[in-house]
């Protein structure tokens, strides 16, 4: 009888050990990855640099750049779902998203549409959205919005060449901020001068051809990244996304018949555009 | 052309309100007349109301010249009501206005009496001119042998009525002080209100400002008891010459807190369009709590921790003082199917329940753009009459040429909303979106406006939204 009760015991512990030792790799896994990804995986690795931590870190300033101003909305639209990434990599996906917009730029280039945002699998009720006057008032309300800990992510847009106010001290500023308080900052910046910048990395997007769906429809949003900076050394890499809803990520856009075949992810050596 | 008003000298040479302008030039040639600027008047008025405010705060405009101060109860600062009712006089007088005053138990009796420049308890001696009756009532009063109010009182009450109707009864018993109204004050009452005055006007701001800040904190303690929190603060500094500087602040947690107070007043001051300037001192600093909501008492996570909802309300608050409370918004899900309809955006401090957004179709492309163009824009198209998709457009001087498109969606307008009932062409046109690629690989939403043919002979084109 006792043997039977030791056997029986043998088989509990070593069932409880086999979940404990699977749960402490879990564990070990998770311990300080305090970063979000993009959700393509090969992206992602390419970030990390060998390293555990893949993606970007989380509490940084990042810039999302555009070499022309019609590709503005696909700057809006990457921070947005960029930052939605954040929340969800966070954990903090009851805490709203600020936005700051000039509200200039918001006659130029249009009005954020709610029913859009819902269309991208964002719930704009947790959109803050600040309609400020200027550039300073701009940047005074990012620099508020992101010292509030509460915050999910902050995205600022600032247009044009040289808007007043921004400049190096005004990007430490915010990046120190938001590693204090732990909120991620996205900067927008359309048709920038090159200037020196205190943000983590400095992406360049552009709308890329779609993959056609059924009766060449219009497909899915697609995203041409180019890394220009970043802080970690790497620069180049040159990336296609296609945005799915369904599982909120990112992944590879697959080769569109209509433009050249050009692989998913790529590290080019040579310097694309200078380097501020 | 009849003359309004007139200034003392001109009285002294016998003109008065209601003679013509060319018999008052007849007698007085070098008169010097001004045109009568109504809204410049009732504008002035109302200043003189806002700086009686520091009396009372019922303080009602009856236009064109007179002001009605309910002040019962409002007396403990001065020796009397007199007193109160000398240092007004001494006031106007310093800005160079002229006074007629009365004191009475109603406000009817009030104006009749100053109108006619006559004191409390000689009611009985104002004419019948001041019931305030049509002219036929008041000639047929006279000619009745009444005169004065006096009169009229005496006389049994019911022979009044069946002769000139129940409206003079009223009008007799409101001037007798036998029946009062409420007067309609210019600002609303707030819930609690605390002032300190100064014997030596304060001449330096940063001194209102501590002020305000103490008396915001006795404020709070009187909500404190009520357990409700301040939503709407507004203070007011009364210049010794009459002017006064309104602040108000409003905040989108009910708060007690002093800090948070003291940073959305430094906030509210930096935003003003013109600084404050204290000319020669403010001798009284009011504030009021106008909105207040419940508030308990400060809970405090049982882990420890901020309180997280309360510092975004913070945030929200305080950026709406800086820019306006229209510019810091919330997005509302919009009932209707017209697209420009769902750009509604409300302040965020008015934070309503909001209704659930529509789901989008699982496996389907975004349908509706990120950015969208208010009003949209007009762009030249090629396309097949007389429904065909758009095959190149142009678009601030850019051509485009569409490689991918998805459509016609056809969105009809409220033909509900037509003024003429469902007459074809009347009210709004058929727009048909089209969702279309170009060869750049940039999105966007163009419509067709009106159906060709039917709706119009050639319709425009217009590009709504751009999407990711």
């Amino acid at each position: 009888m006792f043997y039977k009760l030791e056997q029986t015991m043998n088989i509990i512990d070593s069932n409880i050990l086999e979940k404990f030792s699977a749960h402490k790799s879990q564990m070990l896994d998770n311990i300080t990855v305090p970063n979000f990804t993009f959700g393509a995986a090969s992206l992602d690795i390419a970030l990390s640099k060998e390293t555990p931590n893949h993606g970007l870190p989380l509490a940084q300033l990042h810039e999302i750049h555009t070499a022309e101003p019609e590709d503005s909305s696909s700057a809006a639209a990457l921070a947005l779902l960029l930052a939605a990434r954040v929340r969800m990599a966070a954990e903090t996906t009851d805490q709203p998203i600020t936005w700051v917009r000039d509200h200039g730029e918001a006659r130029r280039q249009g009005r954020l549409y709610p029913p859009g945002l819902v269309e991208l699998g964002i719930n704009p009720d947790h959109i803050l959205y600040i309609d400020a006057t200027d550039s300073i008032a701009v940047l005074r309300a990012a620099a508020d919005a992101v010292r509030c800990a509460p915050i999910g992510a902050v995205i600022v847009e600032l247009a044009g060449k040289n808007p007043k106010g921004l400049d190096l001290t005004a990007t430490r500023r915010l990046a120190l901020s938001a590693k204090k308080s732990g909120v991620t900052t996205f900067m927008l910046r359309s048709k920038a001068a090159p200037m020196p910048s205190a943000a983590f990395s400095r992406w360049q997007v552009a709308a890329a051809p779609s993959k056609a769906l059924a009766a060449n429809a219009v497909g899915h949003p697609v995203f041409d990244l180019t890394l220009l900076r970043h802080r970690g050394g790497l620069d180049g890499l040159n990336a296609r996304l296609e945005w799915n809803r369904e599982t909120r990520s990112f992944q590879e856009a697959a080769d569109i018949s209509a433009v050249p075949a050009v692989s998913g992810i790529r590290t080019d050596h040579e310097k694309i555009r200078a380097r501020a | 052309m009849v003359l309004m008003a007139v200034d003392r000298e001109a009285a002294y040479l016998g003109l008065g309100p209601g003679i013509k302008l060319a018999d008052a030039r007849a007698r007085v040639p070098d008169l010097k007349a001004f045109d009568h600027e109504v809204l410049a008047d009732a504008a002035l008025l109302e200043q003189l109301a806002d700086a009686c405010l520091r009396y009372t705060p019922m303080v009602s405009v009856s236009p064109p010249r007179t002001l009605l101060l309910d002040i019962s109860g409002c007396t403990h600062f001065f020796a009397s009501e007199n007193a109160l009712v000398e240092d007004a006089e001494d006031r106007f007088d310093q800005a160079g206005h002229s006074l007629s005053w009365a004191l009475a138990g109603t406000p009817d009796a009030a104006l009749a009496l100053a109108h006619h420049g006559l004191r409390e308890g000689a009611e009985a001696q104002l004419p019948v001119s001041a019931l305030a009756m049509d002219d036929k009532t008041h000639r047929a009063l006279e000619r009745a042998g009444l005169y004065h109010i006096g009169d009229l009182a005496e006389r049994p009450r019911a022979a009044l009525v069946a002769r000139f109707g129940s409206l003079l009864a009223v009008r007799l018993d409101r001037i007798m002080g036998i029946e009062d109204r409420p007067i309609d004050p210019i600002r609303k009452l707030a819930n609690v209100t605390t002032e300190r005055r100064f014997a030596e006007p304060l001449t330096h701001i940063d001194f209102a400002i501590s002020c305000l800040e103490e008396l915001f904190i006795e404020a709070v303690r009187q909500l404190e008891k009520r357990g409700q929190g301040a939503r709407m603060i507004r203070m007011i500094l009364f210049r010794c010459d009459g002017n006064i500087a309104r602040l108000t602040i409003e905040t989108a947690p009910a708060t007690r807190d002093p800090a948070l107070f003291k940073r959305l007043l430094k906030e509210r001051i930096d935003a003003l369009n013109d600084p404050l300037n204290p000319g020669f001192g403010y001798d009284l600093i009011r504030l009021s709590i106008v909105a207040t909501d419940s508030l308990e008492m400060e809970q405090y996570r049982l882990e420890g921790g901020q309180d997280k909802q309360g510092d975004q309300a913070a945030l929200v608050s305080q950026l709406s003082v800086r820019l306006g409370r229209t510019q810091v918004q919330h997005f509302m899900p919009a009932d209707s199917h017209i697209p420009e309809q769902g750009l509604l955006a409300l302040p965020a401090l008015d934070s309503g329940p909001s209704k659930a957004w529509d789901k989008p179709k699982a496996g389907e492309p975004p349908l509706r753009p990120l950015h969208m163009f208010d009003p949209p824009q007009h762009i030249k198209v090629l396309a097949e009459v007389p429904d065909g998709p758009p095959y190149r457009f142009t678009w601030r001087r850019k051509v485009h040429r569409v490689s991918r498109y998805e459509g016609p969606e056809r969105i009809a307008s409220e033909w509900w909303q037509r003024r003429d009932g469902q007459q074809a062409g009347k009210g709004g046109l058929t727009r048909d979106y089209y969702r279309v690629e170009d060869m750049r690989g940039r999105r966007y939403w163009l419509f067709r406006h009106g159906l060709y043919g039917s709706e119009k002979a050639n319709p425009d084109w217009y590009i709504h939204g751009l999407f990711a």
